[in-house]
């Protein structure tokens, strides 16, 4: 079944023929806790990597502790390759901001925060026009539909930074900082924008609220598995014969998305591996992933995780050292460097890497790829250093005879090809040595 | 900083914990560093300050805590409050491992350069090295680099090689000297620590602080530079004299087993640098830029030889005439340093007794461009003993001629900032000073006098606070401790 | 104050009205992008007179500037290329792509033309993965591209006013 996405797709008068701000009415008729607590009671987990429940999130604010409570919306998605919440914003904004007034009434709250990507210029520009849409039909601003309720919302536009889709580093940002995360306690719940309480949720979590609302948490219930109940956007890319953005009930069967909804892989090309949830979520070798289900349980079981649903197929014939190369300039680049392992180990990570794709690898490389990541592991501010480490340990636990490879005979495996299908490979300028070193 | 209070303070709950097996207790409410401090425990920290926010940025201070399910928890001590029955490990195999994996990174791109760095001796990431790591670096690739010589101010190098991000600079000009002239710019392992472009570093006067807070030799003092060794230098404890506040300082100076051989003396009896010693009572841990600069005031050129109307006489000699000069005298007047010691003063006030009147000057005034009082140390009298002075005798008057009457015979001249053209015509001088001036010449009597890093004392302060300073030098035989003179001067008379 | 920051305040007013109040600072961001969004770049002037609307100290300026990498002190070309080349951008082609813009253009990523028409700049993930590779031009996102798609592009971008 596909959304149909047209040119009006994202607009109020159509969200509204598809039961939008049904689930706002009814929830401004509710107590505030009992919002929070049909949200609890639907299980609803995190949908931008860490799965942590959103009703407990909620849970933790008192409502009468006299401080203003904000919510925030991560739209700050960067983890490559994620791009679901860029779809929801782009065709179906209403979804999210629904979901983020139902939240800000159960918390309470007079403001509310949408953090957007600086790079998002057209999901910027429907998520204020869905704003605006929404203040002119009485659903933000002063007294909401006569219920006295109100809310304004600030759309807030990053400038380009990974690290500011960490959630304490997204609330630097909002108010006008830098993006350096801060270690808890305190945790943003207690002390979070301007030290205030404050939950900040996924634009996909937020896209649930209503769909719970409307339907109640025993209905929202029965989709799904009993530890992740619902669905879960994914956006597939890489190798991949049809790429896109996909909704699959928690408890699809992995194969089946793979092999049969998204084609396989191009050219009929074998899968080598897939990533599941983002560069940051271990990836996972095509036996592997063979009688595993989509959901958090199972993936953990596998040996990784749901992640932000960025899922990335590799095909056969692709080199894992270049890739384990790019992955570490990522998040080299993106380090803020705040604290010592990270600051650190992001430039070693790529220096070593870059030292083996150049010819020049040594084989105590292996180990210190492997101890640089362990010591990033648990004891950095935020989760950038220990995802690095994550990310290519899981590499080098499955393919190490490439690297040993690369580093014995000073070249790759697989002549450090990247690509099944490379429409650059016509380019006058594909052999040349131009951008080489990008 | 500015009164001294004394609260009652209520009596705040005991949580019982252990450091390494050893038990002991922390105020509900404690990290685990500042609990482990209070207790005597000093846990590895670089970002982490008392009296600072804590960025919990560079990791050193992570310690275990035992936990019955056999999990293991670590996390940094600087962040993590201690709850009733924590079991926490400084030494367990894994901290170990976590601190030598952090003494990697931190110097993973660390030039090395002890040999030329003037943080040598003193310096956190050498004394943590040793401790923690003791292992080359794991690194087999080139170190990245970064600007070496970056004047901060006109006072302070930044070297940002050698910076490990800790931020304690930054955070000091935000929270203490308020500036906040410095910050962070650009990210990773690019991040530098930067003035704000259009701040003026040299205009925080407590820009020094940032000197003695680098725990790695980042910023370092241009001055300092050329000077010497740190561990050829020993620190006495002193007091500034720069205003009432009589910040409580470290004067450090040449050791004597390395004295340079020199054909100069002098060059051994420098003040080769001055560091804040904390007081709680007085100045805390600051002390603002006047204080550093105290080699500029006390190496002035130093008045070395007694005279008598500008003709060099042996110091006996002058003390003998100046003592002739008081007992005839019929109306002498004395000026009293504010720069007395309160023991120098209970001397001149013994020795003199009724006979001669005592006015108070002010030695030293704001110079142009200086600081008159702020929100933190500095106070706007110059001078560092008035207060005592002014136990004993009165103020000299505005009208300075109403302390001064025609009739007056003797007028001596204790330390600096009197005008000898305020002197009534026919009145004979003794001039006591301890640095080179035109009036010494013609002065009847002028006697060389000690400055305050040749003998011990005490000041007390705006506030009453009474603080000692010791000698770091030895004076010249040439040369006279006011107190011993003005024994010699003595009238005999009742105080 | 003169100039550029001057002539935005009365927007940057109408921003205020949505934030709780005290949330002044917040303003810097989106202030700095409506100040290159105008000139190209941020200039020195922009800073100060910034700093001096918004009563934040200097530094959160000079360090907001520093840290996000869609602000500039310098002008750039008339098109900024910012081309992908993260995981799966590189997996679809984002070597080849580079290479032939810079083959095209006769610059390395980072640098102008010397016409001033364009900078190529590689970034990381853009959200474009289904559609790599792909690049952002300005704020304009163009996906699935192939050597002729890119060439239509520059010559087109080569045209416009």
């Amino acid at each position: 079944m596909n959304f149909p996405v047209t040119d009006t797709s994202h607009t109020l008068a159509e969200y509204r023929t598809r039961f939008g701000y049904q689930a706002l009415e009814k929830a401004l008729s509710m107590a505030p806790g009992d919002v929070t607590k049909e949200v609890a009671g639907a299980g609803l987990l995190g949908h931008g990597g860490a799965a942590f429940p959103a009703g407990r999130k909620w849970g933790v604010v008192k409502l009468d502790d006299g401080e203003p409570h904000y919510v925030c919306m991560n739209a700050d998605e960067g983890e490559p390759g994620t791009f679901k919440d860029r779809w929801l914003m782009e065709c179906v904004p209403h979804m999210s901001l629904e979901g983020l007034i139902i939240g800000s009434y159960a918390l309470q709250g007079r403001h509310a925060f949408i953090y957007i990507r600086g790079e998002f210029d057209l999901a910027h520009r429907r998520m204020a026009d869905a704003i605006e849409e929404a203040y002119t039909a009485g659903l933000l601003g002063e007294n909401i539909l006569g219920t006295g309720y109100s809310l304004d919302v600030v759309l807030y536009r990053g400038a380009g930074s990974y690290v500011c889709g960490e959630a304490s580093a997204m609330l630097a940002s909002l108010e006008g900082k830098k993006g350096w995360p801060r270690n808890r306690p305190p945790r943003l719940t207690v002390k979070g924008l301007y030290q205030k309480p404050t939950v900040v949720n996924n634009v996909e979590t937020l896209a649930n609220v209503p769909v719970i609302l409307r339907l109640g948490a025993a209905e929202f219930k029965k989709t799904g598995t009993p530890k992740s109940p619902g669905t879960q956007m994914i956006s597939i890319s890489g190798h991949i014969a049809k790429p896109g953005v996909y909704e699959i009930e928690y408890g699809y069967s992995w194969e089946k998305f793979i092999y049969e909804d998204c084609g396989g892989m191009q050219n009929g090309k074998a899968l080598k591996c897939i990533i599941p949830g983002g560069v940051s979520t271990k990836l996972l070798s095509a036996s592997e992933i063979a009688g595993v289900t989509l959901d958090h349980n199972s993936a953990v079981a596998a040996g990784s995780q749901v992640g932000s649903g960025g899922m990335i197929a590799i095909a056969e014939g692709t080199c894992m050292v270049r890739l384990a190369a790019v992955i570490q300039r990522f998040y080299h680049h993106e380090s803020c460097g705040q604290c010592t392992p990270c600051r650190q180990g992001m430039g070693w990570m790529e220096r070593i890497l870059n030292r083996i794709v150049a010819g020049g690898g040594r084989p105590e490389d292996i180990d210190q790829l492997y101890k640089i990541g362990e010591a990033n592991d648990g004891t950095t501010i935020c989760s950038l250093g220990d995802s690095a480490g994550y990310a290519c340990s899981a590499i080098l636990d499955h393919y190490r005879d490439e690297f040993e490879y690369y580093i014995q005979n000073g070249r790759s495996m697989y002549d450090g090809n990247l690509t099944v299908e490379d429409p650059f490979a016509d380019s006058p300028f594909a052999n040349s040595l131009a951008g080489a070193a990008s | 900083m500015s009164e001294i209070t004394v609260a009652p303070v209520a009596a705040k709950k005991l949580l019982d914990f252990a450091i390494d097996g050893v038990a002991m207790q922390a105020e509900d409410g404690q990290t685990v560093i500042q609990a482990a401090r209070a207790n005597g425990v000093d846990i590895p920290h670089f970002c982490w300050h008392p009296q600072l926010s804590v960025p919990g940025n560079c990791r050193i201070c992570m310690v275990e805590i035992e936990q019955d399910s056999g999990d293991p928890w670590f996390d940094i001590a600087c962040n993590m409050p201690v709850t009733a029955g924590m079991r926490v490990l400084t030494k367990s195999e894994k901290i170990k491992t976590l601190n030598q994996d952090t003494m990697q990174f931190i110097t993973l791109n660390h030039p090395v350069d002890c040999g030329v760095c003037n943080k040598s001796g003193e310096c956190l990431l050498q004394d943590y090295h040793y401790e923690l790591n003791g292992a080359a670096s794991k690194s087999r690739d080139p170190k990245t680099h970064a600007t070496k010589f970056f004047p901060l101010s006109d006072r302070i190098i930044l070297d940002n090689e050698r910076c490990i991000m800790c931020t304690l600079c930054v955070r000091f000009t935000n929270e203490v000297s308020g500036s906040k002239a410095l910050g962070a710019v650009h990210r990773g392992d690019h991040a530098l620590i930067r003035p704000a472009e259009d701040a003026d570093f040299n205009l925080d006067v407590y820009s020094d602080n940032v000197i003695d807070l680098c725990p790695v030799g980042a910023l370092l003092s241009t001055e300092l530079m050329t000077h010497a060794r740190v561990w050829y230098l020993q620190a006495t404890k002193s007091v500034c004299p720069g205003c009432e506040r009589g910040c409580s300082i470290d004067v450090w100076h040449r050791k004597h087993e390395w004295k340079l051989n020199a054909l100069d003396p002098q060059l051994n009896t420098t003040i080769d640098r001055v560091t804040p010693h904390d007081n709680p009572e007085v100045n805390g841990l600051w002390v603002c830029n006047k204080a550093r600069d105290l080699a500029q005031l006390f190496e002035r050129p130093r008045a070395e030889q007694a005279m008598q109307h500008g003709a060099p006489v042996e110091l006996a000699v002058a003390i003998a005439a100046a003592a002739q000069l008081i007992a005839a005298a019929k109306k002498p007047v004395a000026m009293v340093s504010s720069w007395g010691s309160n023991e120098e003063l209970a001397a001149c006030h013994a020795a003199f007794g009724t006979k001669v009147s005592g006015f108070v000057k002010a030695d030293h005034l704001p110079r142009p461009g200086e600081v008159i009082e702020d929100h933190l140390l500095i106070k706007p009298d110059k001078n560092p003993n008035r207060k005592a002075a002014l136990a004993l005798y009165p103020a000299l008057p505005e009208r300075v001629s109403d302390a001064l009457p025609a009739d007056t015979d003797v007028v001596l001249v204790w330390g600096e900032g009197f005008d000898s053209a305020l002197v009534p015509s026919g009145a004979k001088v003794i001039r006591l000073d301890s640095y080179t001036h035109a009036a010494n010449a013609t002065a009847d009597v002028f006697i060389p006098i000690s400055v305050q890093t040749e003998r011990s004392g005490h000041y007390t302060n705006f506030a009453g606070v009474v603080t000692p300073f010791e000698a770091c030098f030895p004076v010249k035989p040439s040369i006279v401790h006011a107190a011993t003179l003005f024994a010699a001067l003595s009238t005999g008379s009742d105080a | 104050m003169t100039g550029l920051v001057q002539r935005l305040i009365p927007e940057f007013e109408v921003w205020k009205r949505r934030y709780p109040a005290g949330f002044d600072g917040s303003l810097s961001i989106p202030a700095l992008r409506r100040i290159q969004e105008e000139r190209g770049y941020i200039a020195d002037e922009d800073i100060t007179d910034l700093t001096a609307y918004l009563g934040v100290p200097r530094t959160q300026i000079d360090e907001v500037v520093a840290f996000y990498t869609q602000f500039t002190r310098v002008p750039l070309g008339k098109h900024h290329l910012q081309v992908c080349h993260n995981v799966s951008c590189s997996l679809r082609g984002a070597e080849g792509l580079v290479k032939h813009l810079c083959g095209r253009l006769g610059i390395k990523p980072g640098e102008t033309t010397a016409d001033g028409q364009f900078t190529l700049t590689t970034v990381e993930c853009l959200a474009s993965c289904g559609t790599a590779p792909m690049m952002m031009v300005g704020d304009a996102f163009f996906e699935n591209l192939t050597p002729a798609s890119v060439d239509a592009l520059l010559t087109e971008l080569q045209e416009t006013p």
